[in-house]
């Protein structure tokens, strides 16, 4: 089929890249403590891009058979587009095809899911709090990329998956941990801290507001990561004018020892891949190094608009299948070192850090399971708080970071110690 | 074959998403996809086995047998028995469109938004941006009860976006307007240099200072907070795992005697379910009236499991199970008009426009945040301020509304919650709130 699409697309235009991806899931849906939904998904997809004197058209289907449809409207939508100086799609390259993100043990068997659930189980009796929901899933894919200059990459990936909530009295608890790989899931923790966080965080008491060292948890450091630093080291928000960081490339925008780098090899990583969403060789980018703005983040149609040199960002998300600019494994890093040694408070997660301002950075969002730390440890539970500051003044706040990392999506981060932040209380 | 189920439906939705982006000048995008999803559940001897596929494999006159079997093979891991409640079913007619977008070439859509473009024009502005959707679907529902629907929904909308920039300081003005009633973008040139103007104000605006106290939310904002606070709270789903603090607060009085909030999926407004996504007739559900607490929103199982409320609120993505949602959430009109709201505030904060909210139900804590807001003094707007946000408790905030205006208005948006998202609208008057929560970037 994709022969004929270029077949077909060759008359018409100057280039054409097809992404084909197939994929199947299972899981299981805890209610309190039964499994009530069995699920079973299986779909496809195909994304077809079309690029005619500069101009980029795409479209995408769920019915893979109806590609000419589907090439038609790629077409037609290349039409209404303005111009790149186009310098071409990615030509192959001698790549390691090994998928680097696939377990074989990963397959639709119920066994597997309903062992995940019992773990999932066993660690949340750890502490005494009740299960709300839960789930497990198990998940494979395969894609396949491919354009006109003969570039044909395929590879399968597997994903595993458990969350779970818990609540004590009013006192709420959530975790999660996804990974690619059956070892390296880690079900029992995840029971075991939601019904930490659950139990644990009942009956706190409210806190003065003030200035305070804080300790944000990964969940927490890459909610401020989404809401204002990711989006601005993208190279199409640097270029129209959306992006604080854009007019500081070589300044010091962090803390001296602070990098964040994105590294598709990492081996936390979720979905490593040796290309990016447009069949670009992936590599090493380090967006901050040693606190220095080092690099922006661009894709194809982004570097060719602004003549800028691509970096292979290109990650395939959105409704319409067209690659946008992202990032593969981003990881902060900094002093390492015992978050928890000094006082401090801890805050697990975050409610509405979306709601933070985009281009400024400012925010202030309500506080999810803060817990007071003394002597190494969360000692005791604060009720409720609320944390304001600018996220790109934390980045100059760092004291440092846990050893221990976790990974969220396309981010792997450390528990992050802080000082010197606004603390709304309501004592 | 015969395959031992005591419930099946499935719904297949089939349409196609056009969007048209329009960025610093460049039309970045604009084009076509086509979706086509299904989604089978069956009720086996215990639980829910939900089958998910490409629309294609769903076509009606093979379906039975086959996809309700795979179905029901993968209920077989459940563990819990789940009965549901017989619920009223029935389709309301879909409005006709004033003008249907279909009929209106992609090259004409691209030249309205490039000159609404042309109006966020001004001194300081750095980035403008144009967004275009337009989603068509098609619905067709059936269950093993007999009842059959179909029926064909428009949604489209736009938003503009204009970030203004001086001296070191990056402010962004954002405005949007999404709706079922047809191709919207036409004639709109002002709230497009609304985006602008806004954008260019707020780099003159004060940071806000956090604290305790009155404060006026708009009618955009209030409406965030009915469905934040209130709205999520009251999902039979988060009742029936105990993850709600309005559990079995049914008959009580959990707020200020002069609000009202209501969720009503059968109001053609951007919230709109013809008929729920389990075949239930929707209608108006009192969650809170004058007050006390009246309602759940509910689906069939949850109905079934705790009573007190109605059916009608379950809804789905395509090919996603359908989970207990909210549509058209609001407070209503109460008697008070929008002076004497702020005159009564004396000293306080208007807070406009909404930036998104987030709930934890279970703890009762809702947070938002307003694009902006006015200082009130003496009675009167003064500075404007900021990045102004609103947090709390849920069961303590109901209490302090102290007057309800009369200028219910609602605006569309979108709510996200266990990985779906479906269309709704908020809406409020203008309300006075004492002892709010308020936090800003700046304290003392």
């Amino acid at each position: 089929m994709i022969d004929e699409i270029f077949r077909a697309a060759q008359k018409i235009t100057d280039e054409a890249e097809v992404l084909l991806a197939h994929s199947e899931s299972i899981s299981a849906d805890l209610k309190q403590d039964n499994i009530a939904i069995g699920s079973r998904t299986r779909g496809s997809g195909l994304i077809i891009r079309v690029i005619k004197d500069g101009k980029i058209g795409v479209s995408c289907t769920d019915n893979p058979q109806s590609w000419k449809k589907c090439l038609d409207a790629a077409v037609a939508s290349a039409k209404f587009a303005d111009p790149v100086n186009w310098k071409g799609l990615p030509d192959p390259q001698q790549l390691d095809k090994k998928p680097l993100a696939f377990d074989n043990r990963i397959t639709p068997d119920p066994a597997l899911v309903m062992n995940l659930i019992s773990r999932l189980k066993s660690g949340a009796e750890t502490y005494n709090a009740d299960i709300t929901s839960g789930s497990a899933s198990l998940a494979w894919s395969e894609h396949t990329l491919a354009n006109s200059h003969g570039l044909f990459y395929s590879e399968k990936g597997t994903q595993a998956q458990v969350g779970l909530e818990m609540i004590a009295g009013q006192s709420t608890g959530y975790e999660s941990d996804s990974s690619w790989n059956l070892d390296n899931i880690n079900p029992e923790k995840t029971g075991e801290e939601a019904s930490f966080f659950a139990a644990k965080g009942q009956n706190g008491e409210e806190i003065k507001t003030g200035t305070y060292d804080v300790i944000l948890s990964p969940q927490t450091i890459s909610q401020l990561l989404d809401a204002a630093i990711i989006p601005a080291l993208s190279g199409r928000n640097v270029h129209t004018g959306r992006s604080f960081f854009a007019d500081k490339m070589g300044q010091q925008v962090a803390g001296d020892n602070i990098s964040l780098i994105d590294d598709p090899f990492d081996s936390r990583g979720l979905a490593n891949s040796a290309w990016d969403g447009e069949g670009m060789p992936v590599r090493k980018i380090p967006f901050i190094e040693n606190g220095i703005l080092k690099s922006f983040a661009y894709d194809l149609r982004t570097a060719y608009r602004y003549d800028q040199e691509p970096t292979a960002s290109a990650v395939r998300t959105g409704q319409s299948g067209a690659p946008a600019i992202g990032n593969h494994n981003l990881l902060i890093t900094g002093k390492e070192m015992n978050v928890y040694e000094e006082p401090g408070i801890y805050v697990h997660d975050l409610i509405g850090a979306h709601t933070a301002n985009p281009m400024s950075g400012d925010f202030s969002v309500e506080l999810s399971s803060p817990f007071k730390v003394h002597d190494g440890e969360m000692s005791e539970p604060i009720r409720t708080g609320m944390i304001s500051g600018n996220i790109f003044e934390i980045l100059h706040k760092i004291d440092g970071c846990s050893k221990e990392t976790k990974t969220l999506g396309s981010l792997i981060v450390p528990t992050v110690r802080i000082s010197g932040l606004s603390v709304i209380g309501r004592a | 074959m015969t395959v031992p189920y005591r419930y099946y439906d499935i719904r297949r939705v089939t349409g196609e998403v056009t969007q048209i982006d329009v960025d610093n000048g460049k039309v970045e995008q604009a084009g076509s996809s086509f979706f086509d999803k299904a989604v089978i559940r069956v009720l086996g001897d215990k639980g829910w086995g939900v089958f998910s596929v490409s629309g294609e494999e769903a076509d009606y006159e093979k379906l039975p047998e086959k996809l309700i079997k795979e179905a029901l093979d993968a209920s077989s891991i459940t563990t819990v028995n789940i009965s549901l409640q017989d619920s009223p079913s029935s389709i309301h007619k879909v409005p006709s469109m004033k003008e249907n977008p279909a009929d209106v070439s992609l090259d004409e859509k691209v030249s309205v938004l490039l000159d609404l473009y042309k109006h966020t024009e001004g001194q300081d502005i750095v980035s403008r941006r144009i967004n275009y959707i337009e989603k068509d679907e098609e619905v067709s529902f059936s269950d093993s009860l007999g009842h059959q629907y179909d029926y064909h929904l428009c949604r489209c909308g736009f938003s503009v976006m204009a970030v203004a920039s001086r001296a070191g300081i990056v402010q962004m003005g954002y405005e949007r307007d999404h709706t079922i009633s047809g191709l919207n973008i036409r004639h709109r040139q002002e709230l497009a240099s609304e985006a602008a103007h806004r954008a260019v104000r707020l780099l003159d605006a004060k940071p806000s200072k956090g604290g305790i106290m009155k404060a006026v939310l708009d009618p955009e904002l209030a409406g965030v907070f009915a469905h934040e606070a209130v709205g999520h709270a009251s999902e039979g789903d988060l009742i029936k795992e105990g993850s709600s603090i309005l559990k079995g607060k049914i008959n009580e009085l959990i707020g200020s005697p002069l609000l009202t909030i209501v969720d009503n999926p059968s109001l053609p407004e951007f919230g709109f379910c013809p008929v729920d996504d389990e075949g239930s007739e929707t209608k108006r559900t009192e969650i809170i009236k004058n007050g006390v607490l009246m309602s759940y929103l509910h689906s069939k199982e949850t109905l079934a499991s705790i009573g007190h409320g109605d059916t009608g609120h379950c809804r789905g993505m395509p090919g996603v199970e359908p989970i207990v949602r909210m549509s058209n959430t609001f407070i209503e009109n109460g008697d008070a008009s929008y002076d004497e709201i702020i005159e009564e505030c004396k000293t306080g904060i208007l807070l406009k426009g909404s930036r998104g909210g987030q709930v934890d139900p279970g703890r009762g804590m809702f947070q938002f945040n307003a694009e902006y807001g006015y200082i009130i003094e003496n009675g009167e707007l003064s500075t404007m301020v900021r990045d102004v946000s609103l947090s709390g408790e849920i069961l303590q905030t109901l209490h302090t509304i102290s007057l309800i205006g009369n200028d219910m208005a609602l605006h569309p948006g979108y709510c996200g919650k266990g990985g779906q998202t479906v269309p709704v609208t908020d809406g409020s008057p203008h309300l006075l709130l004492h002892n709010a929560v308020v936090g800003g970037c700046e304290i003392d």
